[in-house]
């Protein structure tokens, strides 16, 4: 890769703030739970409810005689601790964004080089099919495969996500590879006798490596959205399981006696997804300097 | 141009069916609507469900019949009859989209009900979206590198990160909630008052689009304003505001024109989503209520209009393309 990409993306302050934010919400999902300080399903109704049902406050906002210490952001709209419950929602957004990405970006570059590389009836078919897919009203379909399946195992959705969003990926590294595949080295390559995979793996996987990187950081924060947007309706991470999007849902519910509910998890997924699209944005000017 | 529109046409067409038909193997394949229509029922109440519903057929059978190809087998439907050479057709050729399991009544009198009230929000969000977008682009392309330009793309990068269901509870609890501007949901009782509660949801799921307009008009107007023509313009003596809006504007606008056909998908999308944020009982709602439900007549009958949606979007985008730039229509 081209050490000039890394000094450009260096020098942009906006793109290094993104990365400080990627760096921060991948280790809160890393090690969140690891430090989280309770059970995230286990409701301590006597501990953490009132007696008029509203959740407890966080500890700077208690009334006289509620437990001082202990539960720092309080208790949820079942009396689970929100903490915790942030903690790891945290990581099963993260999770599935990651895992989904993965999925998209090896889908799509194993599609967009072999098609490019060999063209034919085989380039011509799976171009129609990215078509295709490209042009299904996405959240309609993802919603409605996920309800069918109706699993609450966490891979299914990221194995979902990530076969729905392979094919801007696979587009783009369809057009490099054919452009790389005219470069007169990599003819010379051929010609002398180097295999196949070899070409391919020396000289035009690390040409489009470049924008996989980009448009796999912008994927991240775009399967964030979709995850949480789905289990804001509900029909994504199933409970008792958390995920910032259902715990956004479950907030909304309390809004006007536990407003902080609905703001942590909303600052957090706008966190999450401003840094993936400003780190992603950095990286875009990084490799591909023309403006 | 003709022949190109045409095959477009037919592509658009093939897609809309792919999705139909996938989505139907799901509902129908994969699904049990039966069971998850009446969770409590026994299973001489399932048989009797399945047979008004036409579900004890093959999916094979089922599918050429929910087309319209084929004789009807819901018992249910007027067309259908105890004889089996008097049943007429009862599927989409002949715009029967069968009747909803939910709402017990035609699915297209459901969607009928509730497409306009889509529309209605989807139109002001689209009005919002390129006043806003268009604005604020030419205004930061005209003063380039000033403060204004500067916060205002900062806060347009901003805006494509905020997610709908982000947005929404937030003004929902801040303009509905706190100051009671605006009221907490539904749908109101006349026109006007269908519009006062189209606001604030049309706002919500404007903000992302208008963040997209103002990007690619600010970049578009930036380019064309170092144009010759430009420069030219300006040494014929015509003012800044002619220069801007009679040569700048409208050359500017050509890809916001294609990007419009474009969102619809996003709009479509967010519609999604900010109908059950703000309980606008249009297509959006209908959506998620007949997924969960697995009310598969009425899921199929919305994913169909979606993907039409966005298909017409996509074909105006392309059509749009091709009409300014032969080398589209000639090559492909």
């Amino acid at each position: 890769m081209d050490p000039r990409a890394w000094r450009r993306f260096k020098k942009n302050k906006g793109a290094l703030f993104g990365a400080v934010l990627v760096i921060f919400v991948t280790l809160l999902g890393a090690l969140g739970p690891l430090v989280a300080p309770h059970d995230p399903n286990e409701q301590s109704r006597d501990v953490l409810l009132r007696d008029d049902g509203t959740p407890l406050g966080p500890t700077w906002d208690r009334a006289e005689g509620e437990p001082a210490e202990g539960h720092l952001l309080g208790g949820d709209t079942v009396g689970r601790d929100e903490l915790s419950r942030l903690l790891h929602g945290g990581r099963v957004s993260m999770q599935v964004a990651y895992f989904a990405t993965a999925i998209a970006v090896f889908l799509g570059l194993f599609v967009g080089v072999s098609s490019g590389y060999f063209g034919g009836a085989y380039d011509f078919a799976v171009m129609r099919l990215v078509d295709v897919v490209l042009s299904i009203p996405f959240l309609l379909i993802a919603i409605t495969i996920q309800r069918v399946v109706d699993t609450p195992a966490l891979w299914a959705l990221f194995v979902l996500l990530g076969f729905l969003s392979w094919t801007t990926l696979a587009r783009v590294t369809r057009s490099k590879t054919l452009q790389v595949r005219e470069l007169e080295y990599v003819q010379a390559a051929r010609a002398l006798g180097m295999s196949e995979a070899r070409v391919l793996l020396r000289h035009v996987l690390p040409n489009v490596l470049g924008p996989a990187i980009v448009i796999g950081t912008t994927l991240v924060a775009q399967m964030i959205i979709v995850e949480s947007a789905m289990s804001y309706l509900g029909l994504g991470v199933q409970p008792p399981n958390a995920s910032w999007g259902s715990m956004l849902r479950e907030g909304q519910e309390m809004m006007g006696s536990a407003n902080r509910l609905m703001v942590f998890p909303a600052v957090l997924i706008v966190m999450t997804v401003f840094g993936f699209n400003l780190m992603g944005e950095g990286l875009r000017d990084a490799f591909d300097p023309k403006d | 141009m003709t022949q190109y529109v045409l095959k477009r046409i037919f592509w658009a067409l093939f897609v809309v069916a792919a999705v139909i038909t996938g989505v139907f193997v799901l509902m129908f394949g994969f699904g049990d609507p039966a069971q998850a229509t009446l969770p409590r029922a026994g299973p001489e109440q399932l048989e009797d469900f399945r047979r008004k519903q036409g579900l004890h057929e093959s999916l094979t059978v089922q599918y050429l019949s929910y087309l319209g190809v084929t004789p009807c087998v819901r018992e249910a439907s007027p067309k259908w009859n105890e004889d089996e050479s008097k049943r007429e057709h009862c599927g989409l050729l002949q715009g029967d989209f069968g009747e909803s399991y939910g709402h017990k009544e035609p699915v297209a009198r459901v969607v009928w009900q509730r497409l306009p009230r889509t529309l209605l929000l989807s139109g002001i969000a689209l009005t919002i979206e390129i006043i806003l977008g268009l604005l604020f682009g030419i205004l930061a392309a005209t003063k380039k590198n000033s403060w204004f330009d500067t916060g205002f793309m900062a806060s347009a990068f901003l805006g494509i990160s905020l997610p709908t269901f982000v947005t929404g509870p937030i003004f929902l609890l801040v303009f509905a909630f706190l100051y009671g501007w605006f009221p907490v949901g539904g749908y109101g009782v006349d026109f006007w008052d269908h519009v006062y509660h189209a606001l604030l949801p049309a706002f919500t799921l404007a903000i992302v689009g208008a963040a997209t307009y103002a990007r690619i008009m600010r970049s578009e107007m930036i380019e064309t304003l170092r144009s010759d023509y430009i420069r030219t313009a300006k040494a014929k003596g015509l003012s800044h505001f002619q220069v801007v809006v009679k040569h700048g504007v409208r050359n500017a606008l050509l890809p916001i024109v294609t990007l419009m056909g474009l969102s619809m998908a996003i709009l479509v999308s967010g519609a999604i989503i900010t109908e059950n944020i703000f309980a606008w009982p249009g297509m959006g709602s209908l959506a998620i209520e007949s997924i969960h439900n697995l009310d598969a007549p009425t899921v199929l009958a919305v994913v169909l209009i979606f993907s039409i949606t966005v298909q017409i979007g996509n074909l105006l985008a392309d059509i749009a393309v091709a009409y300014l730039d032969p080398r589209v229509r000639l090559g492909g």
